[in-house]
């Protein structure tokens, strides 16, 4: 027993040594998960979103009860600095009177140059020709919303304005009495998939993701580069002299590795729990299950391509091949269930897209299969089963004579 | 000359023979957009939307309701007639998201884990929500908005800005990895000292391996690109002369900073390394999957420092699918041109030098 945790100890200690392997299985990860919470955490908040964009009033004439006075009023307070020193919606670039059309081109020049999210034009005569629509004299009046389809940012900012916009709507139907709140249509948002009814927070949501992202890299490239260099460096000839037998060596590499899946899991889980405040628990028995199974499942998928490459170089080219696409094709960062039927075998077939959706519902942060759920196990144990095979009768643990 | 052709042969014999180099530059970017045009195909696209809609027997303007779903440019729309089956559908991505409507409350219902994807499906309700509402009431929207396109590029989707993203990528890689890679693995396996005891002059070798990646990137990113226009229809607009100078400096940019790299580190092998991992970073970092914009101010302000981010953009520019202003992409083509012509031929030879084994 001592020897093999001996071992254990050594592969620990040389994953250590290797700046690397510290790079892609340590680092890396917590890298990607910072700077995905980062980005996608906070998508669409206000005070989060901030977009340049110009208004023309044509329309000054109308006076400060107007119409086109209350547009350009709602976009001024949105664009005012705010009390919590957060960042305001807009920052509102406004003609001076008189200047429209030179203003709207210099405007159109900063919009094609992406400096520009969005330019909102109040055509003159706006405000009588929404008064005349109450009265059934005209069919309201249209309001310019220049953007670019180049651009998400002006994209997004032009669904903005127009949410906006909808909002003045309803004001100015109220102030012609067109529109009676106490009847107005009740919307309710509902979030499947959470008991809470909330939605879930994107930490929470990629948080397993990454794990499982960390759990695969370290299978896929840690376990047949460890063993391949160290067959072609005859390393591992120098293990045979000595009393220990590949069993002992492969259940001493097997607790390394695990050892290595727990200290990447710790710290993933540290940094999501108190750097984005993660809120998902991955202490319920399933869990722990789940997170043994796909550490297992990816050693054992390391051995298989341990077996099948016959140098150490070969065999990271074969990792490199499947990395991506069974990374991808997993619904770790893209959901996958609009797949084309031909892709869809991949995900199928696919060991990764089974953990990640079992890991996922068994933290509470999905509820809907697009997997059989009797195969979140079956799959994974079937992957083991066959690169345990593969392995045992093909992996050469030492160098050709 | 006679030693630059032979040179030459020899750079392309060694590339032709290395496989992994060879799967970096032309299968790795080809990886790359065949797996994001089929994922990203139809991300947040309204008009690929479907939507599950349940009116409860006694709604009234249940009709109107469906009348106005199948005029908002969803994709499809889905009646259900029972509660629970309209929210696993949800839930199993059957339909997007789904409305249900019971008279008074117009319930909308989304899969909490489709993170991604909600923020564009909660704007479409919600404009579906507030037309219903004046609908219902009888009244005419008296603001119409008018969206007039004003760029001179049309794009269908965000895989359009992500494509010309990998080619720029490839770039990166296939300069950074010239010197960093290729060289200190000759110097590693001792074939530069083998070189240097010949007449060779190091201007010689440098320029080969110059030429022999330049050839490499334009196959690369030619191939990658008329694979996104075959195999995914996309249409680009592209300004040849400016693609190729684009390319050629941004080469050689990333080509002087890969010998930075190699000159910084101890070991030849680390620079390959350390050129990967900064790669990997820039690839997230650069708004090649996703826009900078939407990234929080610290990280814009980093992005902007990296050679990626205005890589990215010129190679969008040149490929018709965003709009930049000429001085500004005639500054950034002489900036990696520089960056390269003066720190590779320059430096490269410090990495050359046996000295610095």
């Amino acid at each position: 027993m001592k020897d093999v945790l001996q071992l254990a100890r050594t592969h620990v200690v040389t994953a250590f040594r290797e700046r690397v392997t510290l790079f892609w299985f340590l680092i890396f990860p917590l890298f990607l998960l910072t700077i995905l919470t980062l980005i996608f955490g906070q998508l669409g908040q206000e005070a989060t979103i901030h977009f340049q964009i110009a208004l023309i009033n044509e329309d000054h004439a109308a006076g400060p009860e107007s119409f086109s006075a209350l547009i350009e009023s709602t976009f001024v307070r949105l664009s005012a600095p705010q009390e919590d020193s957060d960042m305001p919606l807009f920052d509102l670039h406004q003609a001076p009177q008189g200047e429209s059309a030179s203003f709207l081109e210099t405007e159109l020049s900063e919009l094609r140059r992406g400096d520009r999210a969005a330019i909102l034009v109040i055509p003159q005569g706006f405000h009588t020709s929404v008064r005349s629509s109450f009265g059934g004299e005209s069919s309201g009046h249209t309001l310019e919303l220049y953007m670019t389809d180049a651009s998400v940012t002006s994209e997004t900012a032009a669904g903005i304005i127009e949410q906006i916009l909808s909002g003045i709507n309803r004001e100015i139907l109220i102030r012609g009495n067109a529109y009676h709140t106490e009847q107005a249509v009740e919307i309710k948002t509902e979030w499947l998939g959470q008991q809470d009814g909330k939605g879930v927070s994107y930490v929470d949501f990629i948080l397993p993701a990454i794990i499982l992202m960390g759990f695969f890299t370290n299978g896929l490239f840690g376990v047949p580069g460890t063993l391949l260099f160290n067959r072609d460096r005859k390393v591992l000839h120098r293990y045979w002299v000595t009393p220990v037998t590949v069993p002992r060596y492969l259940t001493g590499f097997a607790l390394g590795h695990l050892a290595l899946c727990v200290l990447q899991f710790a710290l993933l889980y540290t940094l999501g729990r108190f750097a984005f405040q993660a809120n998902v628990s991955f202490s319920n028995p399933q869990t722990i299950l789940l997170l043994l199974l796909s550490a297992i499942t990816f050693m054992a998928f390391g051995l298989f391509i341990a077996a099948i490459a016959k140098t150490a170089n070969s065999g990271m080219a074969v990792a490199n091949i499947l990395n991506m696409p069974m990374m991808f094709l997993s619904g770790m960062f893209f959901p996958v269930a609009g797949l084309p039927t031909f892709i869809r075998i991949i995900v199928y077939a696919n060991p990764v897209s089974y953990l990640l959706e079992g890991l996922r519902k068994s933290v509470g942060v999905q509820t809907g299969t697009l997997m059989p759920v009797q195969l979140t196990y079956l799959v994974p144990l079937a992957w083991i089963l066959v690169s345990a095979m593969v392995a045992s009768r093909r992996l050469r643990w030492d160098v050709d004579p | 000359m006679r030693t630059f052709r032979a040179l030459l042969l020899t750079e392309i014999r060694n590339y032709s023979r290395d496989w992994a180099t060879l799967f970096f530059t032309l299968l790795f970017p080809l990886i790359f957009v065949l797996l994001f045009g089929v994922l990203m195909g139809g991300i947040g696209d309204i008009d690929q939307a479907v939507v599950g809609v349940l009116v409860t027997t006694d709604a009234d303007f249940g009709d109107e309701l469906i009348d106005l779903l199948l005029t908002s440019g969803v994709r499809s729309v889905k009646a259900y007639t029972d509660a629970s089956k309209l929210g696993g559908a949800v839930e199993d991505h059957v339909v997007d998201f789904g409305l249900r409507w019971d008279g008074s409350t117009l319930h909308t219902l989304y899969d909490a884990s489709r993170l991604q994807e909600n923020f564009a499906f909660q704007q479409l309700a919600e404009g579906i929500a507030a037309d219903f509402d004046l609908l219902r009431q009888g009244a005419m929207t008296p603001i119409q908005v008018q969206r007039i396109h004003a760029g001179d590029v049309e794009i269908t989707s965000w895989f359009h800005l992500v494509l010309p993203g990998i080619l720029a990528f490839s770039v990166l890689t296939a300069g950074l990895f010239a010197v960093s890679g290729h060289l200190t693995q000759m110097k590693e396996r001792s074939i530069l000292d083998r070189l240097l005891v010949t007449p060779m002059r190091p201007t010689a070798l440098l320029v080969a391996i110059a030429a022999v990646r330049l050839v490499i990137v334009f196959l690369s990113t030619l191939i990658t690109l008329f694979v996104g226009i075959l195999v995914f229809g996309m249409r680009f607009d592209v300004d040849w002369l400016r693609y190729c100078i684009f390319v050629v400096c941004a080469t050689f940019g990333t080509m002087g900073m890969g010998t930075v790299i190699a000159l910084l580190v101890k070991r030849p092998s680390s620079a390959g390394n350390i050129a990967n991992a900064m790669a990997m970073v820039m690839l997230f970092m650069a708004g090649v999957y996703f826009p900078i914009e939407f990234m929080p101010q610290s990280l814009q302000a980093a992005s902007r420092a990296m050679p990626l981010t205005h890589m990215a953009e010129a190679m969008r520019y040149v490929t018709g699918v965003q709009e930049m202003g000429d001085l500004r992409f005639w500054l950034t083509s002489m900036v990696f041109a520089i960056v390269g012509l003066v720190l590779f031929p320059l430096l490269a030879r410090y990495v050359v030098k046996p000295s610095r084994r």
